[in-house]
């Protein structure tokens, strides 16, 4: 969620803290899984905030159809698809560059495995709200995969004429 | 449907099992087939990462001692556990040196008493003139009270040290043969079972032998001890240890003094 191991570290161990210090809180209402995923979760959110990234509201309504909310394409640009099976560092790459909200979303449900009821649960939102943050999600680190496929292959075609040098 | 409806279908279904109406948008519209197949491959994909990795082990050993620093757990004291293994290594050469040093003690102060006894009512059923230091065969310590005892109880150490000295037999051996410590009226009776007094008399020479092993031993404990509460005067735990060795060196040296002679 955080994009690098040293971060992830020390929000690991922010987490158990809070879980020491809070555990007397814990009223059984949920699963404590559920409990100390949604704990982590917040300690994560507030140092990003911390940070002043940019995080996406998790308690917006879903917004309102548009009349092209169908797929998006860039006027000029090829429809590129993605094929066969995304390269596992383009994809974790891609994955960091998302908002953390999304990048929250997408690596409880496509990753861990999580249901919308549970992660509407660790979000503290409505199930809704996160089958809406998913889809945005997933929106969103295809167009980031996409724009990853492009510049691997603008540095390939460059790499390309540099080998094969100006003709003089 | 339109590709909207077919989005909105994504949103929230999910990708499997598809609607009829959603299958049959997707046969026929290139832009849903490309965006539904590139969904598959990122879910496949994401899928294959690992959902969980495990923390390196420095995180806990930096958990651990920030939630000491907050008295949330107590901290883990390194001086205990050296005690505890200093104090594992004593007790285990302590324990079991000291309770065999114990009974061993005690049987041979039994020992060294029907001994005596036996010897002295040996001495007096061959001889009338009471003998000091009657040495059967040559490198065997002898006891030979005067006259037939009357007591059980023995006697104290200055009693038995002078009435050794002043009977030294001569022709005893000086080295590794028992003066005669008790004197008559310190035994009563005769002791049942009694072996033949040579036998009984090579038995005592171990016997001796042993009680000054195991008195060597004490002595090092006592020493270890002391040494150990220069260092940690308040350590109860030694001085408790210390206590025992001193009882039972007392009985190991009383266990000597009873077979006639002293270490110290």
């Amino acid at each position: 969620m955080v994009g690098n191991p040293a971060d992830a570290e020390d929000l690991a161990q922010e987490a158990f803290l809070q879980l020491f210090r809070k555990i007397a809180t814990f009223r059984g209402e949920s699963a404590f899984s559920t409990w100390l995923h949604r704990m982590t979760v917040n300690v994560v959110l507030m140092r990003l905030r911390k940070k002043s990234l940019p995080t996406d509201s998790l308690e917006e309504s879903l917004e309102p159809d548009s009349e092209n909310s169908g797929p998006k394409r860039d006027v000029g640009a090829p429809d590129l698809r993605l094929s066969g099976a995304v390269d596992r560092v383009n994809l974790e790459r891609s994955i960091e560059k998302l908002p953390p909200g999304y990048r929250t979303v997408f690596i409880l449900h496509d990753v861990q495995g999580y249901e919308h009821n549970e992660i509407a649960e660790i979000m503290g939102c409505s199930v809704g709200n996160s089958k809406s943050q998913l889809h945005k999600a997933r929106t969103r680190l295809r167009e980031l995969l996409q724009e990853e496929i492009r510049e691997q292959a603008r540095q390939e075609r460059h790499a390309a004429k540099t080998q094969t040098g100006p003709s003089d | 449907m339109q590709c909207k409806d077919f989005a909105a279908v994504l949103e929230q279904e999910g990708l499997d099992p598809l609607p009829l109406a959603a299958r049959s948008h997707l046969a026929g519209c290139s832009a849903c087939q490309n965006l539904f197949a590139d969904f598959s491959v990122m879910v496949s994909s994401a899928r294959k990462l690992p959902a969980e990795v495990d923390p390196p082990e420095r995180l806990w050993v930096s958990l651990r001692a920030q939630m000491a620093a907050e008295g949330l757990i107590k901290p883990s004291a390194p001086a205990p556990a050296e005690e505890a293994a200093w104090w594992q290594g004593l007790s285990t050469l302590f324990r079991p040196r000291v309770l065999v040093s114990a009974g061993l003690g005690l049987a041979l102060a039994v020992a060294a008493f029907l001994t005596i006894h036996k010897t002295s009512t040996y001495v007096a059923s061959n001889s009338s003139a009471p003998q000091v230091g009657h040495v059967p065969p040559p490198a065997e310590p002898a006891t030979t009270p005067p006259s037939a005892p009357t007591a059980v109880a023995p006697a104290p150490v200055p009693q038995v040290t002078a009435h050794v000295k002043s009977r030294s037999n001569p022709a005893a051996a000086p080295s590794r043969n028992f003066k005669p410590a008790p004197t008559a009226d310190l035994y009563e009776g005769t002791p049942a079972g009694l072996q033949d007094p040579p036998n009984v008399v090579g038995t005592s020479v171990e016997a001796y032998a042993s009680l000054r092993e195991n008195l060597r031993v004490i002595n090092e404990v006592i020493a270890e001890c002391q040494k150990h509460l220069k260092k940690h005067p308040n350590d109860a735990l030694a001085r408790e240890y210390l206590a025992s060795a001193y009882q039972q060196k007392a009985q190991l040296v009383a266990a000597i003094l009873d077979s006639g002679r002293s270490e110290q």
